[in-house]
């Protein structure tokens, strides 16, 4: 593998087990998860592949910061407001 | 004059280690296990020196000057290569009985430099400090991890 396309694989990896310490399902299957795909694409050697895979990480980390932004986002709701005012603004939907 | 000021000297010295050991003030003075040397002390009047002889008293508690402040306990390499072999038998995909300082986490241990990337992260967790991408890449065996640790945190013997 290109030395330098390893380094953002391993950058990749940290970064997602580190967001990964906090995900609602529990981290261990996060990590699981996580190894599966990374091993299911052990193989591929061309470096273009492995940039839109790691691109395709990124959007990952993305959307996991996005959905822990959320989650603060409808506790913090949740904690400070009375609920017909809830059901008004139609927030805190049985959802999470 | 310089008697004076040695006998300054002499008298502020105590005041440390008379907090540590006790609030007796009548110690102040004289609580002076290291300077007795008696030349320049001739130049004190004669009451004077009679009262520092009577008084002095050596506090046992304080051979050394000494502050003491709130810290973990020094790191040696002995304790530091104990913690990174707990840690690393916690890990799952460690067979804990094939495990040695020397083993070679990608040849000996069987394992997957994604495997190393968590075991590092391990590490980081363990010693609190982060070890960057890197120097993370060469650590791979546990001596090198503790030969790393050792270096960052200044631990020779």
């Amino acid at each position: 593998m290109a030395n330098p396309l390893r380094r953002e694989v391993r950058q990749l990896y940290k970064n997602l087990l580190y967001l990964g310490r906090e995900y609602p399902q529990g981290a261990d299957y996060f990590r699981e998860r996580l190894n599966c795909a990374f091993m299911k694409n052990k193989d591929v050697t061309d470096p273009k592949e492995i940039r839109k895979l790691v691109d395709c990480g990124e959007v990952v980390i993305k959307e996991l910061g996005t959905l822990y932004y959320l989650r603060e986002y409808r506790t913090m709701k949740k904690r400070f407001y009375e609920e017909e005012l809830l059901g008004l603004l139609n927030i805190g939907r049985p959802i999470d | 004059m310089a008697s004076r000021v040695l006998a300054q000297c002499v008298r502020q010295l105590p005041r440390s280690s008379v907090r540590l050991s006790s609030g007796n003030f009548a110690v102040r003075t004289a609580a002076v296990p290291v300077l007795f040397n008696p030349r320049p002390l001739s130049f004190i009047a004669s009451s004077q020196r009679t009262r520092w002889i009577e008084q002095t008293r050596i506090s046992s508690s304080v051979g050394v000057f000494c502050r003491q402040y709130g810290d973990l306990p020094p790191l040696t390499i002995e304790s530091i290569k104990e913690r990174v072999m707990y840690v690393l038998k916690l890990y799952d995909k460690i067979n804990p009985e094939k495990l040695a300082t020397s083993s070679h986490f990608l040849k000996d241990l069987g394992l997957d430099s994604l495997d190393q990337v968590e075991i590092i992260m391990a590490m980081e967790d363990e010693f609190g400090f982060e070890i960057p991408d890197v120097e993370a890449e060469k650590l791979m065996s546990p001596q090198d991890i503790v030969q790393y640790i050792a270096d960052k945190k200044d631990v020779y013997e």
